[in-house]
């Protein structure tokens, strides 16, 4: 076999690395990378190669040498005629797919984790303030599991009959209305939404639906109805016990519980 | 070596099929295990007792279903027939579209759905009585898609009768469309054939063969079997020969004589169909006569079947989200007119609509699956259409129970009056404004040629706009299908209304309200936020830079070329 040149080597192994970031640690490994970021790391490649092949006049002639006999070498005069047609189509067709593109609609940026009010309320009554409001209910697990059960399977009702339409029959946000709603409905089964947030966030998130949002961090487009206008109190501390008793995950607590 | 590798994983393959089918086709013995997974998953629909009575029942529309009377929509067997398991384990792991009952393939192990399965069983004594197993469809005898097919089902379609129901084009537009009721008493729509993503049981040629052969348990969709399938026994001419005749004013003696010979065929095709379902036995002779007319019938259903099929476009349309936004068009001149041919040249952006469950009155249970909307615009002008199935006209004549407001059909299309600039700047409110207003064009059936201009900050506090008339508007009704066609243009004198230009990207929703479904206020079915743009007329740009690069690239090279053999003369 052919000992490839110098500069081959380097064409393989620029190449190589983009595939290896774009497809495979950005497809099979992992999510996709961002271009920036692959732009970033192909920057550092092009100067390590710069650095390798200029170390030694020798080395860099070498690495020109194949350039130099495309440029002027008779024995590589169709290649040239090759190149010379095919990079100024190339570079057409960039440009003026470049200049065509056309404009999209701006991303809609969204906070995960909106920011609750200081006092959690209910309609205009006030139930506490958010970090010490608890779950009337939720003592019931230890003290009474007959109630607590009752509850939670009032909870189970109020759930299918409101909020499995969005949020499914499975918890995880894959109801009939979801496929269309953007943002897309919070899934429960995800374990980074109710071991992250206290039965009172729940209660202020259902009760307040998509127009209670804080006005930072706009733009709220959420379909979340708000729900103190068609359950009562008590329905909603029954839905949170029924959604972690059905997922199987914990509200975060802070401190001792009471 | 290397052949006896290949051996033994043939073999270790040949297991694995064999295990696999054998596995698929039964249900284990009902358990505890069952029930527990049933009644965590399924009971708050179907009921504890599988009654389908759960506590989301009321709300829902298709019900359900109810185990209890072992009738099961989506099978591969008979007229008749139970399903087998493997039918109740596939609905179980793929849902029902354009249902509320979803697909459980990632929420519970296969292992859990077969114990369902098993469960399921439980609540219906004839699974237990019925030793033999059901008797499935031949999928045996396919007539492949061909236009020849599509034509000759189209024309079966009439024959049959589907159009009663299905209504001309398909659209689920029938005569008889809005009188059709469930074994269980509760109103049900004849499918809309264009929409194959809403087909219960999928909308491959097979799958549509099956629901003809088998029939749609419990719903009014008839199976196609002898006692029931128009002219059985006769062959395909020789009932279109006594469809000929039937149609005559007068028929002349020898034509009475052939009709005669006809029926009675028919009769004895019938009598045989009947007997063999009541279970008697029958003479060679007997089953030769019923099975060449059931070869008729299937022969039929097939070429039905590719009819149906040729009714819906591949795959449900994208919804607009991303960037795949409503972009309208620039035109010179002239604008498209209501029924001008250029509208076919535009591909039309889906809306697909949800229920409003938001405000009471809410709907739970829509009817209308979306908008599809195309638009161009001028200089001075925008035009859009749009085009939404709806299976009835109502224009009005009937009013709701409760509100006693008429019952009609509605489209109201909403924009904000002021464009929110830059991805944070709040929109207003998606359902009718609220603190932001809205701007709405709100159509109604009953004045089918007029587009009321409202401002809206909130479903609930709508106002109808002092000028009015700004609007041009054409609508029509065909075939289950509205197509509403509105120009205006782009700039008003009216502050309340929304100012467009092109470029810019606007926040654009709908709400539309079926009358038949008692649609009414806020009882409507809508959609959230979506985004519309004038495209901006391409810049000629885009034929003048690229060729300066490239003519410029190509003297790069020669200059390149040049300055390398002038250095390599200096060298030598």
């Amino acid at each position: 076999m052919k000992k490839l040149s110098l500069f081959t080597i380097c064409l393989i192994i620029l190449i190589g690395s983009w595939v290896f970031l774009e497809f495979v640690v950005g497809g099979i490994i992992s999510v996709p990378i961002p271009n920036s970021v692959i732009a970033m790391y192909m920057g550092l490649i092009v100067i390590a190669i710069l650095v390798h092949i200029s170390v030694e006049d020798s080395q860099f002639r070498e690495f020109l040498r194949p350039i130099h006999e495309t440029l002027v070498d008779d024995r590589r005069r169709v290649h040239r005629r090759v190149l010379v047609v095919l990079i100024p189509l190339f570079l057409l067709g960039y440009t003026y797919s470049i200049i065509a593109q056309r404009a999209n609609p701006p991303g809609s940026p969204r906070d995960a984790h909106p920011s609750p009010p200081l006092e959690l309320t209910y309609k205009d009554e006030g139930i506490g303030t958010m970090q010490d409001v608890v779950n009337p209910f939720r003592h019931y697990e230890k003290d009474d599991p007959e109630a607590f059960k009752a509850h939670v399977e009032n909870g189970r009702r109020v759930y299918h009959q409101n909020c499995f339409y969005c949020h499914g029959d499975h918890l995880d946000g894959q109801g009939h209305f979801a496929p269309y709603l953007q943002p897309l409905p919070a899934n429960f089964q995800d374990p980074g939404i109710i071991p992250n947030f206290q039965e009172s966030f729940f209660f202020w998130r259902i009760a307040k639906g998509g127009p209670g949002l804080p006005a930072a961090g706009t733009p709220w487009d959420s379909a979340m109805p708000i729900w103190e206008d068609h359950l009562t109190k008590d329905e909603i501390w029954d839905v949170i016990l029924f959604l972690s008793e059905y997922t199987g995950y914990q509200f975060r607590t802070f401190g001792e519980a009471h | 070596m290397r052949i006896r590798t290949i051996a033994l994983l043939l073999t270790v393959f040949g297991m694995l099929v064999v295990f696999n089918s054998a596995y698929a086709q039964n249900a284990p013995e009902a358990s505890e295990k069952g029930k527990e997974v049933y009644e965590n998953s399924c009971a708050h629909c179907h009921g504890v007792e599988g009654r389908g009575d759960g506590s989301a029942a009321e709300n829902l529309l298709p019900k359900p279903r109810d185990f209890t009377r072992g009738l099961y929509k989506i099978r591969s067997t008979e007229a008749g027939q139970l399903p087998t398991d493997q039918d109740l384990f596939d609905i179980i792991t793929e849902g029902m579209p354009g249902s509320s009952m979803p697909g459980w393939e990632t929420a519970l192990t296969a292992n859990d759905r077969w114990e369902v399965v098993a469960y399921i069983k439980t609540f219906y004594d004839g699974f237990k009585e019925n030793e033999n197993p059901p008797k499935q469809i031949t999928l045996e005898g396919k007539i492949p898609y061909s236009e020849q097919s599509v034509e000759i089902g189209k024309e079966l379609y009439v024959e049959l009768g589907c159009v009663e129901c299905h209504g001309n084009v398909g659209r689920g537009d029938g005569t008889s469309a809005p009188t059709l009721t469930d074994s269980w008493g509760f109103q049900t729509w004849p499918a809309n054939l264009t929409q194959g993503w809403n087909y219960r049981g999928g909308f491959d040629t097979e799958d549509i063969f099956k629901r003809f052969i088998g029939g749609i348990a419990g719903s009014p969709m008839p199976a196609f079997e002898g006692d029931s399938f128009l002219n059985f026994g006769l062959t395909a001419e020789e009932s279109k020969r006594l469809i000929e005749l039937e149609n005559k004013d007068e028929m002349t003696e020898a034509e009475e004589e052939e009709s005669g010979q006809f029926y009675e065929k028919m009769d004895t095709a019938v009598d045989i169909a009947l007997s063999i379902k009541e279970g008697a036995e029958m003479s060679t002779t007997q089953m030769q006569t019923y099975n060449d007319a059931m070869k008729v019938v299937y022969e039929k259903s097939w070429h039905l079947a590719n009819y149906v099929k040729s009714l819906m476009p591949e795959e449900r349309p994208e919804p607009a989200i991303g960037n795949n936004v409503l972009r309208s068009q620039y035109v010179q001149g002239e604008l498209p007119a209501f029924d001008d041919a250029a509208w076919e040249t535009f591909e039309a952006r889906y809306f697909p609509l949800v229920g409003q469950v938001v405000i009471e009155p809410r709907q739970f249970n829509p009817t209308i699956d979306g908008v599809h909307v195309k638009s161009f615009y001028n200089d001075t002008e925008v035009v859009f259409l749009f085009v939404w199935d709806d299976r009835t006209h109502t224009t009005g004549d009937e009013t709701d129970e409760t509100t006693q407001k008429p019952l009609e059909d509605a489209l109201a299309v909403q924009f904000p009056v002021k464009v929110p600039q830059g991805p944070t700047a709040p929109k207003p409110y998606f359902l009718w404004g609220g603190r932001l207003p809205v701007y709405l064009w709100h159509w109604k059936a009953s004045t089918p040629d007029q587009v009321t201009e409202l401002t809206a900050k909130g479903i609930n506090n709508a106002e109808t706009q002092e000028a009015q008339g700004e609007l041009q508007v054409q609508s029509a009704y065909t075939d289950g299908q509205y197509k509403l066609w509105v120009k205006r243009t782009l700039k008003t004198d009216d502050k309340k209304d929304l100012q467009l230009e092109p470029g810019v990207f606007v926040p654009i929703a709908f709400s539309v309200w079926d009358g038949s479904n008692a649609d009414v206020d806020t009882k409507l079915t809508m959609t959230s936020w979506y985004t519309f743009t004038l495209e901006p007329v391409p810049s000629s740009r885009r034929f003048v830079y690229p060729p300066i690069i490239a003519i410029l690239s190509v003297g790069l090279l020669f200059g390149l070329r040049a300055f390398v053999q002038r250095r390599n003369t200096e060298d030598v």
